[in-house]
């Protein structure tokens, strides 16, 4: 009974074998050889949209042996073969694999097949999904701005990348960098900085080499690692010629260029030739001018008896002359400074003649007109007062003088014997000087030579008029009757002459009496303080002509010139040697 | 009686600022440190997925099912899927290697102080299920069943990091870097 229970479980026992062996048997017989190993390992190394999906080789290669590439997306579908046949240990996904940080990822599989056979499927161990993309920088850019490194960082921006997926919208917030900057020499002394945005700056505090910096981003709300990006250098040089440093340099320049310029005008200007006015040229060194102050070439040789109404016009200007003191052609200035910028005895020109003839008399306003001292007449400084007014105003010669004219050349007494020359400074200035008129053209060279006597001399009341006139401007310049313009002011009492006669009309002058040495020198003398000048040369005094001589600027020649108190000492003492036409003609002032 | 109607009228504000709050209006958001469970999940996750053998099948992102969840639903959800993780994945997962087992104990706790967070809001009524939130819980639960156990714990495991995604995005996480 045993025996056949055996027997029949015998056979059995060999079909279950047989079922097993069999196979194994068929098996054996019929592969074709050793199974295919596997890739061992099947990996994703993947960057920002660069998904390169990596296997190692099985061993025991062969020339034949290629890999199968599959993928699938997580949780969807079948497995998509991506590559039938690759030789390269790895293999791009990118291009299948684009939705990957919007998706819950990829797993991916590789094979290895050699002829008919494969291997079995390698699967990559994790979901290849948004964690496993290494964060990189695309590029760096160094500049130099003023001693600082100005970095920007550019995100990767691959190719493949569609519109929408920038690095920057995929890792939207908590981005950071990690800066490392190693000076050149030393190749392993970092320094690390970390950043939150892409533009940076690196303050090198004044070193100067070169730098190089390197980049790690990373995000920092999530595990991505990052990769250092490649070596940027920049190198820092002493910079001499920065913009800053060269606008610094040219406004410096411009700015001396400018002094200098403005210092140069203003030397040129201060240097310039000045130019007399007109109306102190002296065109002729002629007698001088009793009251035109501008020459007129008629009236050099000629003697115009005065014009009665020629004084009755002027007087309103005389008005303004300060001259005190009567002296002939404007000497009657108290004030040594006889000129004004104009003329201040301004005889009409339709009456030329009046001008010359002094001694006919002054129109009777004259007197009081004069006396007042008002200096806005054009008055060139001689006031020609009526002699038949009261002494105490007596023939004042108004010199323009004045407070407000204080820049005027009072012609003082033109006595210019050629009213050329006295130096130059024969302008009847203010004794306080003037300095606006301009350089009075004195008459180069004062001719020695007598000028003959054109006109009358008008008689100074200074000593009169100094004691009773209280307006003197201290710059008196009486004239001794005859003798010639003298020169006195209200500062120098003493030592100013005494006026021959007190002058009612003009006093005729000898043209011989005057010296021109005696004028000469208080010219010079009158040069030196000021050559603003217009004093006119006593030495010309005898050289009353007709011709012009002004109490303005252009009196400069004439020695009769109210000299101002300074000077007035050294005048003097000349002036009392000046022949000067001693006697008025009363007959002709009145 | 004018103290009433200002009472009453104190009162009507009070609800209608409920009512509000209870119509979603103020979201029950979970400020939590996710970098802690993220760094964790990330040293077991390649351990954890390589035994998933069934990558065409997914337990959480079944036709995108959390990318379409609506911020009103966004708390019901949550505290749902805390209370799935942590009721079931958690325990029928079977860990031998310690390593991991400890770094899979840190996120479970880190899951039950959340849920914590979001009992309060519950007291609150500001977590509110709605339809949708039942149905995505519902499709979840389906998922896990289909598979074994084992398979769908480890699958489960595996997918933590599309959940710690989800709950970053949707809530108010703060980042202690």
């Amino acid at each position: 009974m045993v025996a056949v229970i055996l027997l029949a479980t015998i056979p059995s026992l060999l079909l279950i074998l047989g079922g097993w062996v069999l196979p194994a048997v068929v098996l054996t017989f019929f592969s074709p050889g050793t199974e295919l190993p596997s890739p061992p390992s099947v990996w994703f190394e993947a960057e920002f949209f660069h998904h390169i999906l990596h296997w190692k080789p099985i061993p025991n290669q062969s020339e034949s042996t290629c890999y199968e590439v599959a993928l699938l997306r997580y949780g969807i579908g079948p497995w998509n073969s991506i590559s039938n046949c690759s030789q390269a240990l790895s293999y791009d996904l990118t291009a299948v694999t684009l939705d990957l940080y919007r998706s819950n990822g990829y797993r991916a599989r590789v094979r290895a097949v050699d002829g008919s056979r494969h291997s079995n499927w390698t699967v990559t161990n994790t979901r290849f999904s948004l964690d496993e993309v290494t964060l990189t920088v695309g590029s760096v850019k160094l500049e130099i701005h003023n001693g600082f490194i100005l970095g920007k960082i550019q995100p990767p921006r691959p190719k493949m990348a569609p519109a929408n997926d920038t690095y920057e919208s995929i890792f939207s917030h908590f981005r950071e960098y990690e800066i490392a900057i190693r000076k050149v020499p030393g190749n392993f002394t970092f320094t690390h900085k970390k950043v939150k945005h892409e533009n940076f700056s690196l303050l090198t505090s004044g070193e100067v080499g070169e730098f190089c910096v390197q980049v790690k981003p990373s995000v920092t709300s999530r595990t991505n690692k990052g990769m250092w990006s490649k070596e940027e250098c920049v190198s820092l040089t002493r910079q001499y010629f920065t913009v800053t440093n060269v606008i610094i340099f040219f406004a410096f320049v411009l700015l001396l260029s400018g002094a200098l310029a403005y210092c140069l005008a203003l030397q040129l200007y201060v240097r310039r030739r000045k130019k007399l006015p007109r109306v102190l040229l002296f065109k002729k060194p002629n007698a001088f001018i009793f009251i035109s102050q501008r020459p007129s070439p008629e009236t050099q040789d000629t003697i115009h008896p005065l014009d009665e109404e020629a004084f009755l016009k002027v007087s309103p200007e005389l008005r303004n002359s300060d001259l005190h003191g009567s002296t002939d052609s404007g000497f009657g200035s108290t004030k040594p400074s006889l000129q004004t910028e104009e003329p201040q005895f301004l005889l009409p020109d339709p009456h030329p003649q009046a001008d010359r003839t002094l001694g006919n008399g002054e129109p009777p306003e004259l007197g009081d007109s004069c006396s007042n001292g008002s200096s806005n007449s054009t008055d060139s400084g001689i006031c020609l007062q009526e002699p038949s007014l009261s002494p105490s105003t007596g023939p004042t010669w108004e010199q323009q003088v004045g407070s407000d004219s204080r820049g005027q050349d009072d012609s003082g007494i033109g006595l210019v014997q050629n009213s050329e020359g006295q130096a130059g400074d024969t302008q009847g200035g203010s004794a306080l000087g003037h300095d606006s008129p301009p350089e009075p053209e004195v008459p180069a060279e004062q001719d020695p030579t007598a000028v003959v006597f054109r006109g009358y001399l008008r008689q100074t009341r200074c000593a009169e008029e100094k004691a009773t006139k209280t307006g003197c401007l201290e710059e008196e310049l009486p004239l001794a009757g005859g003798l010639g313009p003298k020169f006195r002011g209200c500062l120098d009492d003493e030592a100013g002459l005494h006026p021959p006669a007190l002058a009612k009309g003009y006093l005729k002058q000898d043209p011989l009496e005057m010296t021109l040495a005696s004028s000469g020198t208080p010219t010079e003398q009158w040069n030196q303080p000021t050559e603003e000048w217009s004093l006119l040369a006593l030495s010309s005094c005898s050289d009353l002509g007709t011709s012009d001589w002004s109490f303005a600027h252009d009196l400069a020649p004439l020695g009769c010139v109210a000299a101002p108190g300074g000077l007035l000492g050294s005048f003097n003492s000349d002036l009392v040697t000046l022949p000067l036409i001693s006697s008025l003609h009363s007959s002709d002032s009145s | 009686m004018k103290l009433q109607c200002v009472s009453l009228w104190l009162l009507g504000t009070i609800l209608m600022l409920c009512s509000v709050d209870n119509h979603g209006l103020r979201r029950c958001l979970i400020s939590t440190d996710m970098d802690h469970i993220e760094d964790s999940f990330q040293e077991i996750k390649r351990a954890i997925q390589a035994k998933d053998t069934f990558p065409n099948v997914t337990i959480l992102s079944t036709l995108e099912t959390l990318q379409i969840i609506k911020p009103l639903d966004v708390c019901c959800v949550t505290k749902n899927l805390l209370a799935f993780y942590v009721d079931r994945v958690f325990k029928d997962h079977q860990e031998p290697n310690p390593k991991i087992l400890r770094k899979i104990s840190s996120i479970a706790n880190s899951f039950l102080y959340m849920q914590k967070t979001l009992r309060q809001c519950q007291e609150q009524r500001q977590c509110h299920c709605r339809q949708e939130a039942t149905n995505v819980t519902r499709v979840i639960h389906d998922n896990y069943d289909q598979l074994e156990v084992r398979s769908a714990a480890v699958k489960s495991l595996g997918e933590l990091d599309i959940f710690l995604a989800w709950i970053a995005k949707n809530h108010e996480v703060t980042s202690s870097a």
